[in-house]
């Protein structure tokens, strides 16, 4: 008889176990939407699934590493690397930067009254620019670092842009306009240290620009970029449709 | 007309083309569960199986996929518990060829056994003296963890992934995956035993019957072990075959002859073990019965050409072959010892079911011959085209292979650059 318990405890146990696994994986869920967390664990889940050329640490752009993969989702706040390599660098001389740039093709200005304005830089404008469609957040709402910022409809493609900070939107703008968003810190004051800056932002762009072309290179042939240029103004209209989706997801960091 | 469902960053081929290559399939499933049916409905009077001739045809299916999916359950030990980082590349395609393997094996066992409305009657009134208990307890409990652990695949599908909650609930589902990993160890460890062990007790047909370690025979060790072998070897053929038929890099260089070499150091202990127990069975245990070992082997076409068959060509050969560096890492090679593995434990599993119930044991016996009727062999047709239809869209729709998207790809040569930068002035 204590086989029998012993045999059939040991299976239902198992099967307890596999129920408790599932049940905590739905409360956990349900715990990350009521902290309002569900944004930043919708990025942490993709962020791994971008590819590895999607994924480089800023500090490759600079040099101080060779190759470097990112672990903390594009978050330097936290990251010990990061504020370990900004100690070592020399004191940066003169006024703030004038915008600051984040890695899904975002630019923050700050603005004298506290608030940021968050446009798309050249080469995001250049992708996302005469969208079919439009979907700005309202004024009042909230954005989270790395959720969606606003939606663009562009030949058939829903394009995400990141949002670049923590914010409440105060105001919306568009394309015509230059800028996008106008968001309001939600605790006292923005917190930048995540995104590019200065000396960074340059060679960023060069790799961008180096990424657009070498995803759009023919088999077995190196991409080239004979004398740098600009984008053309509209690239969806010069590639088929599926290098046009690759091409968003890489340089939007869509999964 | 389907690209919004595929995973973005790499190509499949186009949807006339992908209902081509099912369409087939599709056939053969219908036909399948067309004789499935047939035997639901009418009873095993539609098989070639009777009272002496139980196990047949999908016994013989049901133990060798689940050899063949046990990669799924070790993979995920080698990545979650020993933390084998490489074997993230093909884990996915393991779970999905893990769940594929055991959910078609529970198909046939619920045509085989009968009676499907009675399914819940092993587990309310279970016999806790017989090795099948345990085997039904295990491989049911393994096939919820299989669709737990295939749910977050699914769920990062490219639309799918839109919806926030699921993603939520896949990332957190995720993190808790190392728990499912143990578990699944766990119970395959059993379930892969038991059906050796379930041989191995059968005091009736001297053939099989084994002594062993405690209450468990030798080949309740061999079939944990055998299977560990083989999984490993399956992924690495049917990621080399999706390869193939795809035109598509899947995983880095490294990772199939990581598989090959994981399979390899399993198999020489599998090889060596079975090698030790056949000698203590032909010097030991099969004289104790009454028999000599040569007997068992008199009865055409099961000579002896068989157990050295198994033994040496679909088992050392491939392991001195997948352990060799040099000799792993060419395809060439690879491959075919690949193949030999999976083929081996097909062959053991051939032996101990068919070879088993068609030895006589009795002075009045005969030697029994059976052949599948065609109501078996289509419902074991109808398992082959179900997993690959399921592979196959798996594939389309999902992120088997994570490494696929980084690695470079043959682009249509039609394809020519084109003009998006205009020169500044």
């Amino acid at each position: 008889m204590l086989s029998h318990f012993i045999f059939l405890g040991l299976f239902y146990t198992v099967l307890a176990i596999i129920c408790v696994t599932v049940a905590a994986a739905f409360v956990r869920a349900f715990e990350d939407f009521r902290a309002r967390r569900a944004e930043a664990v919708c990025w942490e889940a993709t962020f791994p699934d971008l590819p590895a050329r999607d994924r480089v640490c800023r500090h490759e752009f600079t040099g101080e590493f060779k190759h470097r993969t990112c672990d903390r989702a594009f978050d330097c706040r936290e990251c010990q690397q990061h504020a370990a390599l900004v100690a070592r660098r020399p004191a940066e001389a003169g006024p703030a930067p004038e915008r600051y740039y984040h890695r899904g093709h975002t630019w923050v200005q700050p603005e004298p009254d506290g608030t940021v304005t968050v446009g798309l830089d050249p080469l995001g404008e250049s992708l996302a620019a005469g969208p079919e469609a439009l979907e700005l957040p309202e004024a009042g709402a909230r954005v989270q670092l790395n959720g969606p910022g606003w939606y663009a409809r562009k030949r058939g493609v829903r394009l995400r842009i990141l949002a670049p900070l923590d914010g409440e939107v105060v105001a919306t703008g568009g394309a015509d306009q230059g800028w996008y968003l106008k968001l309001k810190p939600l605790d006292g004051r923005f917190e930048m240290r995540h995104l590019l800056r200065g000396a960074e932002v340059q060679p960023w762009m060069a790799r961008e620009m180096e990424r657009l072309h070498g995803a759009l290179a023919p088999a077995g042939q190196a991409a080239t970029m004979a004398d740098g240029g600009m984008p053309v103004a509209d690239i969806a209209a010069a590639i088929s449709r599926e290098d046009w989706e690759a091409l968003c997801g890489d340089i939007f960091l869509l999964p | 007309m389907d690209s919004q469902l595929m995973p973005r960053g790499v190509r499949r081929c186009s949807l006339p083309q992908f209902l081509l290559w099912i369409v087939p399939w599709c056939a053969l499933l219908v036909f399948g569960l067309y004789g499935a049916g047939l035997c639901l409905v009418k009873g095993l009077n539609q098989t070639n199986m009777d009272n002496r001739f139980a196990f047949g045809l999908w016994i013989f299916l049901d133990l060798t996929v689940i050899a063949l999916g046990a990669g799924a359950f070790f993979t995920g030990f080698l990545l979650y518990i020993l933390k084998k980082k490489e074997l993230k590349a093909v884990i996915n395609s393991a779970v999905v060829i893990g769940f594929i393997c055991y959910s078609g094996a529970v198909a046939a066992l619920l045509v085989d056994v009968g009676q499907p409305l009675r399914f819940w009657f092993t587990f309310w009134h279970p016999n806790v003296h017989s090795m099948l208990t345990e085997v039904t307890f295990c491989i049911t409990c393994y096939l919820t963890v299989l669709f737990i652990e295939y749910v977050p695949i699914v769920l990062k599908n490219r639309k799918l992934r839109q919806i926030p909650s699921f993603l939520v609930f896949e990332f957190e589902l995720h993190k808790l995956m190392p728990v499912l990993a143990g578990v699944g160890t766990f119970l395959s460890f059993f379930h892969q035993g038991s059906l050796g062990g379930l041989y191995g007790v059968l005091r009736g047909r001297p053939f099989a019957f084994r002594d062993g370690f405690a209450i468990w025979p030798s080949t309740f060790f061999l079939f944990i072990l055998s299977a560990a072998a083989a999984g490993p070897c399956f992924i690495l053929l049917t990621t080399w075959a999706v390869s193939k038929i795809s035109g598509r890099q899947l995983v880095r260089p490294g990772v199939l002859p990581l598989l090959g070499r994981i399979s390899g150091i399993l198999l020489v202990p599998y090889i060596l073990l079975k090698s030790v127990d056949t000698l203590v069975w032909i010097d030991h245990t099969a004289p104790a019965r009454g028999f000599a070992a040569h007997q068992f082997y008199a009865w055409k076409p099961f000579g002896e050409w068989m157990l050295f068959a198994e033994i040496l060509i679909f088992g050392l050969l491939p392991a001195l072959i997948l352990l060799g560096r040099r000799f792993r890492e060419r395809t060439g090679l690879l491959i075919p010892a690949a193949v030999l593995v999976c083929l081996g434990i097909a062959m053991n599993r051939f032996v101990l079911t068919v070879q088993t119930l068609a030895l006589p044991t009795l002075p009045f016996d005969g030697f029994m011959t059976y052949l599948p009727s065609w109501q078996e062999t289509a419902t074991f047709l109808a398992v082959v085209a179900y997993g690959v239809l399921l592979y196959s869209l798996s594939f389309r729709y999902l992120v088997l292979f994570p490494q696929e998207k980084d690695l470079p790809q043959p682009r249509p040569a039609h394809e020519r650059e084109r003009a998006i930068l205009e020169p500044v002035c």
